[in-house]
This record gives structure tokens, sequence and C-alpha cells, in this order.
């Protein structure tokens, strides 16, 4: 565990001194900074206009992040022969992956606790109440964005940068869109065709469930059950995309 | 006892859009034995990277088995005890050098107590102790080759595995590198290190080993290896040793004159005692007595009789 941790603590500071993640916050800030004038423009209410533009803004810097960052780490580990400072010393390819994962996620929720402080902040200031659910709705993205990290890394080892920059994106874009698959299936006559597609419907994660932002915007109750379960369906996937990531890497020649 | 064990290796590299197989290393075979140090040459092409790294764990090997301390190289316990030195520097841009050691010397376990007194030792060793809060990017190649070899030398490892660790350093680098190899030598840590200077194999190595083309060349002693390219013995004798000539051209020997000596070379197949003893009679006293041999870069790479290794440097 002291291993993962030292990873995951190098990786941290690594990416903490990483100009995108600066960039990424000034464009979280900006979002933040024009919800507030679409406030008044807008039909409903300040609060409810700023709490959806903050919880989707949370939600695309934590795909830049994933994408620009998660998504070159190995790469650019094994490009600049870093990794073999590490998996040279006593060190499991599992340990790597592991620190490495852990270390981004932590770099994520620092950046979603700046978004959220500031947003929070601008909420109190216009004389609403930060709520319950709103809290509900970034922890729900942060599981979401860890499973994305997961994927961008598992991406990331067995292809290059790019193409898994890509990859994440397209997974993320399906992610969202799998309810779309499981109607498709529920259409199809071919037999052939349900099989696919279910085949996908289950392959992919259904990251709509992660997304309860229009529940909190509207004031609509959020089952605390649901709330347990998508976090543990979120781990679960996680880790499975972990240790996916690390039967690949561990094949890998560097 | 041996700390690196490499038997019947094979490694096959898929190439093209047909991923047609390339065979890189061939049945390759040998043993590094503890508490010795061990060259490991070959010209560029030869797999010495390639075997480092399969014995590191960062390359798998297609077929055979490589052992280190009797564990498998892919299982990580293997390098327990063992450090890495890499050929080009790889830290990260953001540490400090003190940053970086540290990295490493948690990575290897080391307690939280004693990283800073270890990261010391270390830096001494290397000359750099004034460079510790210096960001190790900032640094010319040759100190942050300084800098890789101060992280092989963390927590005392019994050996050490090193690719071309002389490389891009200066002569006071490698003057430095080469006495920390003579300090370990005599402590006992069995090191392995791959090198395109034959000098240095001469100068430090107990055993070398030779790849050319993926296949193993030769596995031996160095002072054997030189004994194959040995020529003769070499008499400088105190003046003339013209009355003499008749008798040593009979044995087999030449005389040339240098600086008022004469210098007789007797031809390794023969019985240098007996020149001593002839010379000697005839009241010849000796400056000096030396034997001498072909170097090892002469041997492995421009001697056609003897050659190890069909490509020169």
């Amino acid at each position: 565990m002291k291993t993962v941790l030292t990873i995951a603590s190098n990786t941290f500071k690594e990416t903490v001194r990483n100009k995108v993640l600066y960039n990424i916050l000034l464009v979280a800030g900006a979002a933040l900074f024009l919800s507030m004038s679409f406030g008044d423009l807008s039909v409903f209410s300040r609060t409810q206009v700023m709490t959806d533009f903050g919880l989707a803004t949370m939600s695309l810097t934590g795909l830049l992040l994933a994408v620009f960052i998660g998504a070159g780490m190995l790469g650019s580990e094994i490009s600049t022969k870093t990794v073999y400072g590490i998996l040279t010393k006593p060190v499991s390819r599992e340990q790597f992956i592991f620190g490495k994962f852990f270390g981004l996620v932590s770099t994520l929720l620092l950046n979603f606790a700046l978004i959220s402080l500031v947003f929070f902040i601008a909420i109190t200031l216009m004389g609403a109440d930060v709520k319950i659910s709103i809290m509900d709705a970034v922890v729900l993205l942060a599981v979401e964005m860890s499973v994305i990290v997961s994927a961008a890394i598992f991406f990331s080892s067995f292809t290059t940068p790019t193409l898994a920059a890509i990859f994440t994106i397209g997974f993320y874009i399906s992610g969202h869109l799998n309810d779309l698959v499981d109607i498709g299936t529920k259409q199809q006559e071919s037999v052939i065709w349900q099989t696919v597609l279910k085949f996908f419907y289950f392959l992919l994660p259904n990251l709509e469930h992660f997304n309860i932002r229009s529940r909190v915007v509207y004031d609509l109750p959020v089952p605390p059950d649901f709330v347990t379960g998508v976090f543990c369906y979120g781990v679960l996937y996680t880790i499975l995309l972990l240790l996916l990531s690390s039967m690949v890497f561990s094949r890998k020649d560097l | 006892m041996n700390v690196i064990e490499l038997k019947n290796i094979s490694k096959t590299y898929r190439k093209g859009l047909r991923a047609r197989k390339v065979p890189a290393v061939v049945n390759l075979t040998f043993s590094v034995k503890k508490n010795r140090v061990t060259g490991f040459v070959g010209p560029n092409g030869a797999v010495k990277t390639t075997t480092i790294k399969m014995i590191t764990g960062l390359v798998r090997q297609s077929s055979g088995t490589v052992k280190i301390n009797g564990i498998e190289s892919f299982n990580p316990q293997s390098r327990q005890g063992v450090s890495y030195l890499s050929e080009q520097p790889c830290f990260y841009g953001h540490l400090t050098v003190n940053e970086a050691l540290g990295f490493a010397a948690n990575l290897l376990g080391i307690s939280g107590k004693r990283i800073g007194s270890e990261i010391d030792r270390v830096l001494d060793i290397v000359e750099m102790a004034e460079k510790k809060s210096v960001k190790v990017k900032e640094l010319s190649k040759g100190m942050q080759q300084r800098i890789n070899m101060a992280q092989a030398l963390l927590g005392n490892p019994h050996a050490m595995v090193l690719d071309e660790p002389m490389s891009g350093m200066d002569p006071p680098g490698r003057k430095l590198f080469r006495s920390i190899f003579t300090e370990l030598k005599k402590q006992g840590v069995t090191v392995f290190f791959s090198t395109h200077v034959l000098d240095d194999i001469e100068a430090i190595c107990d055993d070398v080993i030779v790849l050319s083309k993926g296949e193993l060349v030769y596995d031996g002693g160095v002072m054997d290896l030189l004994d194959t390219g040995r020529l003769g013995m070499e008499m400088v004798v105190f003046g003339t040793v013209k009355d003499e000539m008749e008798s040593l051209n009979e044995i087999g020997c030449s005389v040339t004159e240098k600086n008022n000596n004469s210098i007789v070379f007797v031809p390794k197949d023969k019985d240098y005692k007996l020149v001593q003893h002839l010379l000697f009679s005839k009241g010849k006293s000796f400056v000096s007595v030396k034997s001498t041999s072909e170097s090892l870069q002469d041997l492995l790479y421009h001697n056609p009789q003897k050659q190890y290794v069909e490509h020169e440097l």
C-alpha cells in the first residue's frame, strides 16, 4: 500500500504542476461567471441556472482532465522512460497502475473541491441554501469521473495517447447514450443485432445513472438507496477497468 | 552462486502489417556470479539493452527463463536488493534531486527516518551534495547520470544492473564511476554492466559476456579472454645484445634497440625462461620483463583470426 501511495503522491504533484489543470480551472471559473449572467436571461431562477451550469462545468472539467492528463499518462511515462525508474524496483505493474489512478483521481477531487467551493460561495451569496442533493450530485460526478479516468488509463495501456483520448471521449459519449442502446435493442427484430446491441449495453457503463443534475435543479427527491447503489456501481466498474489495465500493462514490453 | 541466470532465452518481436516474427535474441544462456563485476559487451544491435530489460522485468522473453536470486524476473520480488541504472537518466521533470531520490527511496521501502541520511550518503558518493535542491532537469546529462548512479546506490543493493552507466560522462565523471565500481567490488557487490568502452572492462571487470547479433560469443574471465590474445614476453635489456643475436634468432626471438636498451620479444610458444637464462649467463641485466597481449578491443573486433564479434563498434 505504501508503494501505491508513493506513486499516487508523485502523480498528484506532477498533475497539480501541470499547466493543463490551471487552464481547465480557468475554463470552469469562466463558465461559473457566465452562469451568473445567464441567470438573469433565463425563465428559471438564477440559482437553478447556476446549479445546472456548475454541475455541468464539473462534468466537463473532469472529462477534460481525464482526457488531457489521464489518456496520455502511461504513454508519457513510457516515452520519457520515467516508468523504468519505478518498475525496475520491487514494484508490480498493478501497484503502478493503481498508484497512477489514485494520483490522478486526487487531482480530480482537488479540482472538484475548488470548483464546488466557488460554486457554493456563489449560491450562498445569492441567498440560496446548499442542498444535500447538490452534494449527492457532486459525489456521483466524482465517481463518474473516476470511471472515466480508469477508462482513460485502460485505453492508454495498449494504445497511443491520441487514440486513448479519442477512445475515452467515445466511452464517455456512448456511456451517456447507453439508454438509447437499450431502446434500440428492443426495437430490433434481428436476433443477431439484438445480441450485438445487448452485448454493448452490458459492456458499457450507463453513465446517465451518475447524472442527477435535472433532479437537483428541479428540486426532485433523490432516493438515498439510489445514490449508494450508483456509487457502488461506479466503484466496481472502476476496479474492473483498473484490473483490466493492469492485465494488459503487465504484458507490455517497455 | 549465481545472482542472475538466463536459460535458453529467446525474444521475438512482431513487425509490419503481417506481424512478421523477427528474432532479436536467440537461445541465450549465461549467468552472472555473485560478488563479481561482470562486463557485458557487443556492438550496436547486439541486443544488450533488450537482454538487460529482460533481466529487470521491463521486457518479457518469448521463451526460456530469467531468474534473479532464483526468482523469475517478472516477479517484483526478484528485484529486492537489486538496483538498475538506465543509459538515459529518466527522472520526473518536476522533482528536485532530493525529491527524486526520496521518491526512489520510498519505492525501495527505506523507512522515513533513514531517507534523509541515505540521500546524503549517496549524494556524497557521487559528489553531488551541493545540487540537492536543484531540479534534476536543470542539470547536465553527465550530472543527471551521477544522480542516476546515486539512486542505484540507495539502500545498499547487493547487486546492480547497469546499462551503459558511463554514457555521456566527462573524464572526471568516468574516473569517479570507475572508483565507485572498484569500491563496490571491494564490498562484494555483484555488478553487471554493459559498455562499449573495453578499457573499462579490462580495468574493472572479473568476467565478461560478449554478445553478437543476439547470440553469446564469449562468457568467462577477462584474464582468460586476454590470455587467448597473449603474444609473448617483452624483455628490456640494458645495453646491446649484438653478441647474443644469433642465439636469440635461433630460439625465435626478435630484437629491437631503443634508447641504448635492447627490447627482446619472445613469442608465446617459446620458453622465455630459456632466453632469460641465456642473457643472465652472458652478464646481461634487465630493465623490465612483461607479458604482452592484444587489447580486448583488438581481440574482440580487429584480429580476424581470433575475432569474436563480426561488427566493429
